[in-house]
């Protein structure tokens, strides 16, 4: 942030700064954003040394509809990128095909950096489910957050622990609801299924509410959805979440063990970052990656998709663009 | 302090009356406009209402939900195009009563019930969510499979003119309704390797293409003057003493059915007016009134989808389960805010539940009262040229439906559609049970698969809800055609004896 002002020469960086002091003022006076960042300076917009970018309005593409987990990370953030590159970040949903088409129309996007996107967990999952989606096609710019996943029964289920839910599953299949064929949750039951052991049948629903829903009313055994989820049921008594997909405890679910701890080496969740399509120039590049770091980590941004059981995890490109592959290639083991 | 006093003390503030009168133009507009649904105006405004205090945000919220059920009337009884799909139902009768002329009062009856139906809903909320609530646990896989088979026999109900025609049309929506990702492997199903059709046909613009612009081109291929005007007149606004009474049956019927749809997750209105549309007509006494400009089919479908809105409410707000796709969104706003919607929402914040319920009803009131008054301004765009009024019309579908997705694509489905819609309206096939095959098709075969995977087949019969559903469509099915053979039984018999009868009653003169 402040060391790469400094880096600028000064007549610039004053130049920076009142150009972007005034837009931002009259950008915070026209419209309300969502998330105001508090007592963030003005100034501090990372405007990288050589590049005039950005000189227009951003598109930043949502691969789901209005509305959803993914839709609200975007808008999150692109409220704190307006307020660092001091442009206007659209954001357009494409919602359809698995958030496919979104993906497509990103891939076939020039890079020039003016067309970024939502890049959802699906990006490394798609290509094996038969969707012309490849990792390869894209610049990743940053991971911005990730949200684990759980594994919860109805409250009067007589699984008191993950261990007595895969006992269990030797002497009869476990039926255990998520969020759709081909989900990150479905994959996710697999997985545990694979490394404890169990027979476990996954039942696709037609979204993470109607998923939880089936558990609450006893429909099926349980449950493999988002922590946030099922954070209220269980902290109404409803539902009893047994294990956590994480390395480490969850806020909102105070006491649950992680899958880990209880001896299931599970690791699951959705995660979202930042993509363009794959050949951006340099320059444009580290501003898009700097001003990402800066709303990533910012409180604002956090204050919003927090609350909705997501944490607030930055990986930088070369981490994130490592991870996706890394989680391709995983999914490419476990979807079938 | 107490909650009710609380709750309702919260309303009193200049900014959540701003946002109320915000909530109801946005409402009223995107109800209007064919294609933009209240899910995603209330997904859109929800970006801009998250820095607003909680009763200020619902304020715009909740009159967004409540307005656009009010303005998706408006299309589907004037030019056949629902704005909305839970206004499909409305269509039947709807515009059949403004081609008669009648469109005032249908405008105005459609109102009145749709505020009803919302009322005896929102009672149902303020008095018992929580037990209500536990209903809809209730519905599982097995549940949702029989309830939607009980709607797939509306099929046979909306195919009256021509039970043969009737069904093809209804077994092309459910075979289109295969389309798309397959819901439980996620294998590709007859997309052709087009990436757009893996999550299926759009749905709402098949409805927009065979409803408002299979219609559309209806008209414009149609080359009698006389003909071609679609409503001459709006005729008559208030309803007269025997037409109120008429609609009493009905509106019982449907805000009964609406509240229970409503409660059941997953099912929202456009179900819920198909279904209590088919049910009015059951114990109609003039049933074959029905899709000709009925006025009980009127005030049954718009009561039933109305009164899905206090059902939704209830699943949402007692269980943190979306009872429709509004509500999914609407409890994404409300985690932000700091409020889990669930039980505990019942016990810590009851003023919070007065607030929402106060919120509901003002809202209705002044979408009643705005449709009311609006509609003088109807009479002013009948006076639209009509090759100006449908260019418009065409115009607006387009843009709607492109805003779905942003996506071309789903513009070139709605087109089809209308072509589709043309020739199946010129050669006397009924578009109504095609889009019920769409709508259900889907729900139909993931929730019996779902079912399947969990106990099997005999989870069909063994749960007492689902065995009752599955019972009634049976019956539903079974007893049309019982009563039709008998009808040819009795026909013949009084054929034999109505000689007879004849010469009495001529002796007796007209009063017999």
């Amino acid at each position: 942030m402040s060391h790469q002002l400094v880096r600028n020469t000064a007549v610039r960086r004053t130049l920076a700064i009142a150009v972007s002091a005034g837009l931002a003022v009259a950008g915070l006076s026209a419209c309300s954003s969502p998330a105001e960042s508090p007592a963030e300076s003005p100034g501090s917009s990372s405007a990288a040394e050589e590049t005039s970018f950005p000189e227009k309005d951003i598109n930043f593409i949502v691969q789901a509809a209005a509305g959803g987990g993914s839709d609200l990370s975007s808008r999150a953030l692109a409220a704190q990128l307006e307020e660092i590159l001091d442009v206007s970040i659209v954001v357009e949903n494409r919602p359809g095909a698995s958030g496919s088409t979104a993906m497509q129309y990103v891939a076939g996007a020039e890079p020039d950096g003016y067309t970024i996107g939502f890049v959802p967990v699906e990006i490394a999952m798609l290509e094996h489910l038969g969707f012309d989606v490849k990792p390869d096609n894209y610049d990743f710019l940053g991971q911005i957050m990730f949200s684990p996943g759980v594994i919860a029964v109805p409250a009067d289920s007589p699984y008191e622990t993950l261990e007595d839910l895969v006992d269990a599953s030797k002497d009869k299949a476990i039926t255990v609801s998520n969020s759709g064929a081909g989900s990150v949750w479905e994959a996710a039951t697999l997985a545990l299924a694979d490394e404890a052991g169990a027979d476990l049948t996954p039942v696709p629903f037609d979204g993470g509410a109607p998923a939880v829903a089936a558990a609450l009313g006893s429909q099926v055994d349980a449950v493999v959805a988002g922590a946030g989820e099922t954070a209220q049921a269980h902290a109404d008594g409803t539902l009893r979440v047994l294990a956590l997909f994480n390395d480490e405890e969850h806020a909102m679910l105070e006491g649950v063990p992680t899958a880990e701890s209880e001896g299931y080496d599970v690791l699951f969740g959705g995660w979202g970052g930042v993509y363009a399509p794959a050949g951006l120039p340099d320059d444009v590049k580290k501003v898009l990656t700097d001003a990402i770091e800066e709303g990533a980590q910012s409180d604002g941004f956090a204050d919003t998709i927090t609350p909705s059981g997501a944490l607030t995890v930055y990986k930088s490109p070369e981490e994130f663009t490592e991870f996706v592959n890394s989680e391709s290639e995983r999914f490419s083991t476990l979807l079938p | 302090m107490n909650p009710i006093v609380s709750g309702l003390e919260a309303l009193i503030d200049p900014t959540v009356l701003v946002c109320l009168l915000l909530g109801l133009v946005l409402g009223m507009l995107v109800g209007a406009f064919p294609g933009i649904t209240a899910t995603m105006a209330v997904a859109l405004a929800s970006g801009f209402t998250l820095t607003l205090e909680p009763v200020q945000g619902l304020a715009v919220l909740l009159t967004i939900y409540v307005a656009a059920n009010f303005g998706d009337r408006v299309p589907s009884i004037l030019v056949n195009t629902p704005g909305t799909p839970a206004s499909i139902a409305t269509t039947l009768d709807g515009y059949p009563m403004a081609k008669q002329g009648r469109a005032g009062l249908a405008l105005v009856i459609s109102a009145l019930v749709s505020a009803i139906g919302i009322f005896a809903s929102m009672i149902l909320f303020a008095a018992a969510a929580i037990p209500i609530a536990r209903l809809a646990l209730e519905f599982g896989p097995s549940e949702m499979f029989a309830l939607v088979l009980f709607g797939l026999t509306v099929m046979i109900s909306i195919s009256s003119k021509s039970m043969i025609k009737g069904v093809l049309a209804g077994v092309a929506g459910l075979a289109l309704a295969t389309v798309g990702r397959d819901p439980i492997t996620g294998d590709q199903r007859f997309t052709f390797g087009i990436n757009d059709l893996s999550s299926g046909v759009d749905f709402i613009a098949v409805i927009i293409g065979v409803f408002g612009i299979a219609e559309l081109f209806d008209q414009l291929l149609t080359h009698h003057a006389s003909k071609v005007r679609p409503i001459s007149s709006l005729g008559r606004w208030w309803p007269n003493k025997a037409e109120y009474r008429q609609m009493g049956k009905p509106l019982a019927v449907g805000s009964v059915v609406g509240m229970i749809v409503g409660v059941v997750p997953a099912a929202g209105g456009d179900i819920a007016g198909l279904i209590g549309w088919d049910r009015a007509r059951r114990v109609s006494q003039r049933p074959e009134e029905f899709g000709k400009g009925s006025i009980e089919g009127l005030t049954a479908s718009d009561t039933a989808s109305s009164a899905t809105l206090g059902g939704s409410l209830t699943t949402t707000m007692a269980l943190g389960i979306p009872g429709d796709s509004v509500m999914a969104v609407m409890i994404g706003s409300m985690i932000i805010w700091g409020i889990q919607p669930g039980p505990s929402l019942f016990t810590n914040r009851p003023d919070l539940v007065v607030s929402i319920t106060a919120i509901m009803l003002i809202a209705t009131i002044l979408s009643l009262a705005i449709s009311l008054v609006r509609m003088r301004g109807m009479v002013k765009l009948l006076d639209v040229p009509v090759h100006y009024l449908w260019a418009t019309i065409l115009m607006f579908c387009i843009v709607g439906t492109y805003a779905t997705t942003n996506n071309i694509f789903t513009v070139v489905i709605m087109l089809i559609a209308g072509i589709v819609g043309l020739i199946m309206k010129r050669t006397g096939f009924p578009v109504g049970p095609l889009v019920l095959g769409l709508l259900l098709g889907p729900l139909a075969e993931s929730n019996l698969r779902r079912a399947l995977l969990i106990e099997g087949p005999i989870g069909l019969v063994s749960h007492p809800i689902s065995a009752a559903l599955i019972a009634l469509a049976l019956f539903a099915i079974i007893a049309p055609i019982v009563g039709r053979v008998r009808q040819k039984r009795t026909a013949t018999a009084a054929a034999r004896t109505e000689a007879g009868n004849a010469l009495v009653k001529s002796s007796k003169g007209p009063h017999a």
